[in-house]
């Protein structure tokens, strides 16, 4: 008790958002929500207040069923004793390889809540990364989800010297597995019981100990070139980004929101893993992946954050949908559309809309725009974001006409996962708004956004001299990105610094600028554009399967599998089309002369892309190297 | 794939079939040539059967061509698909169980009025399949289910088809059988040349039997290639010939994720 009374005394001036206590002024530390400093101690101040309300909801076996904050924190709890009692020291990494669910988010807080580091691995990441991660990050523990990773962990078991204790979450197909380096969390639960009859005060007391200044969680990012490196995330990093995000972008305890990219990407980790302790709103764990759609229709949330290419996904579904509907059906949804468009297009501008374009509006929305909105599970959604790459703007004015508000924001890694985002009373299409309150941005002279604020990351894990390498002189974020700040302080983003391409006669050129024209199309799914040293440009594309394969279908294109379609003369002829179209945008240096598509369907899986399903410029240069230089007369 | 081949004997352009308001075929491409054996490997519900059912006309496909050496013969009936050549062995064997086995056998022949060569023609069946010949007089219903199998095959013969397509032909027999079985497909294509397209569950034996192969999933064709490297391919192997890798724990119980390399 003592403990709170001394840290309640330095809180500086607070003011209340939406119900919740955040510092008066953000542009100094230590930050604080509801008087709480670190997520370990904003966690028990939820959990306590809360109890029986429902925290979360996991589907099993076809129901979904719901978690209180009370189970939430008992088994945080037991985990983190349950680690103590094997060992675990404060400032040590505990490592967590699992789709997402319940149980990652029970081991997130319940290792911070000890003084412990979680840091997340994809469960697409081969053996030889998680060895990689686990060395790396010096973990003492590694949570595995099933029997899966259990095997890719035992691949390179003899090889991670460091890790005291594998812990699995799902006996199913092990329960006669004996191992003893390998217990299951039900033992974990046990031994953590065990620990709390010794030393029944012990899991408070370590919270009480934890400071603003240590690392809540290492966050891998993915490095398009070089192996990972881990962003140190301290718990002030992280109470600054909720608290920011609180002013422009809040969630209510009434929220329902879901959990669907992985929580080892920061972007899903802050507002599906920390969020929800500040706002109180309640988590939807979505079954996969692949179900999300489903998901959202179960669950309609109120607010939703994705990345691109789900947004591209439900605007495939649904034009394929309506392309498939009757005359009749077809006629009313472009009318309904067009009625949203003319609203929207007032919004945006910040105009009054007319009474006319409102009624019409109205009627439309009424008629067909409502019935779209429940399909596709948004009828409930009052505000929508996405982040990790650049979206259409055309998307994202779709979106607004049928009376979903998707909003673009700007984070990385090493900012804990926010910078800059628009509002919905202020929203810049093509831009990823203005920077977040309490901090700065600024344009160096070669382009590069820089940053810096409450949230700029510790350092990278034991990579000293990486770190150094992203901070200028004076301190300030060096993000990798180009781009440019307009008079209102808004911020757009041209492409990535490193990927600067030099042409043989000299021009620099961002090929970011010409990919996400590229990636607009509805065909492109992703694109790299090549030409480093080079007399000219070309491009490699990624198709997107959906919607070339439906472009095949009703023009009676033959097609097997997808090396096929890819092969097809229409289907090249198609994309040469939409590579002409861009080549117009662009000053003939620009243009690209030849294009090549990637005819194998890439997973997440495949090292070409990341967890967000980008390509990776690196190695689709390395791997498509005969590729790229038949495009170049095959020297 | 090169759709302007001559030798093509069957041909299927973007092809959607539908069961009631669901679509079954989602856009099947592919292609028979003369004298090879074509398999389509695929789980139930991938849309094998409906394909074949598309192919004879028994059912009509939404969109999309069947063509027959060049010739479009989608939405016909099924008896004229018969004449222009395509004989479908249906899943289930389906022979007449009150008629006799020759009787069954002549059935076959029934588009046919050249008498001297239907007779050679049972004569080549019966030679194939001499345990027909042994029952001939015996009502086809009692035949044991290998020997239904060997009738329906028989029966198929008998109209001198272009093209045949057998539908799971190893359903339901012992291994014993259905090796005997596609043995004798083998020797038909080789003999005979009798151009064969083959959906099957048992993907060993068809692969072994096929040139060319088409795995089907969710009304789609994922993967097309020769018999040869779909055996090999890593997700053949895992998931329709059931070997694995061998994990470290000497058993495994979860799959790989599909891409169909």
């Amino acid at each position: 008790m003592d403990v709170k009374l001394e840290t309640a005394q330095k809180v500086p001036a607070q003011r209340t958002v939406h119900g919740i206590s955040i510092n008066a002024d953000l542009t100094t530390g230590p930050y604080f929500i509801d008087g709480c400093d670190t997520l370990p101690k904003l966690f028990r101040n939820r959990c306590e207040a809360l109890g029986e309300r429902t925290a979360h909801r996991e589907k099993d076996y076809g129901i979904w069923l719901s978690y209180s904050w009370a189970d939430y924190y008992r088994h945080a709890k037991l985990i983190g004793l349950g680690l103590l009692s094997l060992g675990l020291k404060r400032g040590e990494v505990v490592s967590i390889l699992s789709e997402d669910n319940k149980e990652w988010i029970y081991c997130d807080l319940g290792i911070q809540s000890v003084g412990g580091i979680g840091s997340g691995v994809y469960t697409t990441d081969s053996a030889a990364q998680l060895k990689y991660l686990v060395n790396d990050s010096d973990s003492r523990f590694l949570f595995l989800e099933n029997d899966e990773q259990l095997d890719k962990y035992l691949e390179v078991a003899d090889e991670m010297p460091g890790l005291t204790k594998a812990i699995v979450f799902d006996r199913e197909g092990l329960h006669d597995y004996q191992n003893d380096n390998v217990i299951f969390l039900d033992e974990l639960y046990a031994l953590g019981r065990e620990f709390e009859k010794q030393n029944p005060n012990r899991f408070e007391e370590e919270i009480n100990k934890s400071d603003p200044d240590d690392i809540c969680v290492l966050v891998y990012t993915s490095g398009t070139t070089g192996q990972p490196k881990g962003a140190m995330i301290t718990h002030s990093n992280i109470v600054y980004s909720l608290s920011s995000g609180l002013i422009g972008a809040p969630t209510f305890e009434t929220d329902e929101q879901i959990c669907f990219l992985p929580l080892c990407h920061i972007l899903e980790r802050l507002f599906s893993g920390f969020a929800p302790l500040a706002s109180k709103a309640t988590l939807n764990f979505a079954e996969s992946p692949e179900t999300v759609f489903d998901n959202l229709q179960e669950v309609s949330p109120h607010t939703f954050v994705a990345v691109p290419r789900l947004w591209e996904k439900i605007y495939s579904r649904v034009t394929i949908l309506v392309g498939d509907a009757s005359p009749l059906q077809r006629w009313a949804f472009n009318k309904a559309i067009a009625a949203g468009r003319g609203k929207a297009a007032c919004e945006l501008a910040g105009d009054p809309v007319p009474s006319g374009v409102m009624t019409s509006y109205k009627i439309w929305d009424a008629l067909v725009l409502k019935n779209l909105r429940r399909m596709i599970g948004m009828d409930r959604m009052r505000r929508a974001g996405t982040g990790a790459a650049p979206i259409s703007p055309e998307l994202l004015e779709w979106f607004a006409a049928i009376g979903v508000p998707v909003l673009e924001g700007y984070g990385m890694t090493e900012s804990g996962g926010v910078m800059t985002y628009n509002t919905f009373d202020d929203n810049k299409v093509s831009t990823v708004g203005p920077v977040v309150e309490g901090a700065e941005v600024r344009i160096a002279p070669d382009g590069e956004i820089q940053y810096r604020g409450g949230n700029v990351f510790k350092g990278y894990w034991n990579k000293p001299e990486k770190t150094e390498e992203t901070f200028t002189e004076d301190g300030w974020l060096k993000t990798g990105d180009v781009g440019h700040i307009d008079n209102s302080g808004y911020v757009s983003i041209t492409g990535r610094l490193k990927d600067i391409i030099i042409t043989a006669g000299g021009k620099n050129i961002t090929p970011a600028e010409i990919e996400n024209k590229l990636k607009f199309s509805s065909f492109i799914s992703d694109a790299v554009i090549i030409g480093d040293k080079r007399k000219y440009l070309t491009a490699l594309i990624m198709i997107d399967q959906e919607n070339v394969e439906k472009f095949a279908q009703d023009r009676r294109i033959p097609f097997n599998d997808f090396a096929s379609l890819c092969a097809r003369k229409e289907v090249q002829e198609l994309i040469g089309s939409v590579i002409e179209e861009v080549n117009k945008d662009f000053a003939r240096v620009e243009t690209i002369k030849d294009f090549r598509l990637i005819d194998v369907l890439l997973t997440a899986e495949d090292e070409e892309l990341t967890a967000t399903m980008k390509l990776k410029r690196g190695f689709v240069e390395k791997k498509h190297k005969t590729l790229i230089d038949s495009m170049y007369g095959g020297s | 794939m090169d759709t302007n081949t001559t030798d093509a004997v069957l041909n299927l352009k973007n092809v959607e079939s539908y069961y009631g308001p669901i679509m079954a075929i989602r856009g099947a491409s592919l292609e028979v040539r003369k004298g090879q054996v074509v398999t389509v490997l695929g789980a139930n519900g991938a849309g094998k059967t409906t394909l074949l059912k598309t192919i004879s006309g028994v059912m009509d496909p939404e969109k999309g061509q069947v063509m027959l050496h060049g010739a479009e013969i989608q939405g016909m009936d099924p008896d004229r698909v018969v004449r222009k050549g395509i004989v479908h062995v249906p899943e289930g064997r389906e022979i007449f169980p009150l008629l006799s086995v020759a009787e069954n056998i002549r059935m076959g022949a029934y588009i046919r009025n050249d008498r001297a060569d239907i007779s050679v023609d049972e004569e080549m069946v019966y030679s194939y399949f001499p345990i027909l010949k042994e029952r001939r007089a015996q009502m086809a219903g009692t035949l044991s289910g290998g020997q239904q199998q060997m009738l329906a095959i028989g029966r198929g013969l008998m109209s001198r088809p272009s093209i045949m397509l057998l539908d799971e032909p190893s359903l339901g027999l012992s291994p014993l059988l259905v090796s005997e079985i596609f043995a004798i497909i083998r020797r038909l294509n080789e003999e005979q040349g009798v151009t064969m397209m083959l959906v099957e569950q048992n993907a060993l034996v068809a692969l072994r039997v096929a040139d060319y192969g088409y795995v089907m999933e969710l009304g789609r064709i994922v993967m097309a290639d020769t018999a040869e490297n779909l055996e090999n391919s890593r997700d053949i192997q895992e998931f329709y010939l059931g070997k694995q890798e061998e994990s470290q724990r000497g058993q495994r119980r979860w799959k790989q994720r599909k891409t169909w390399r």
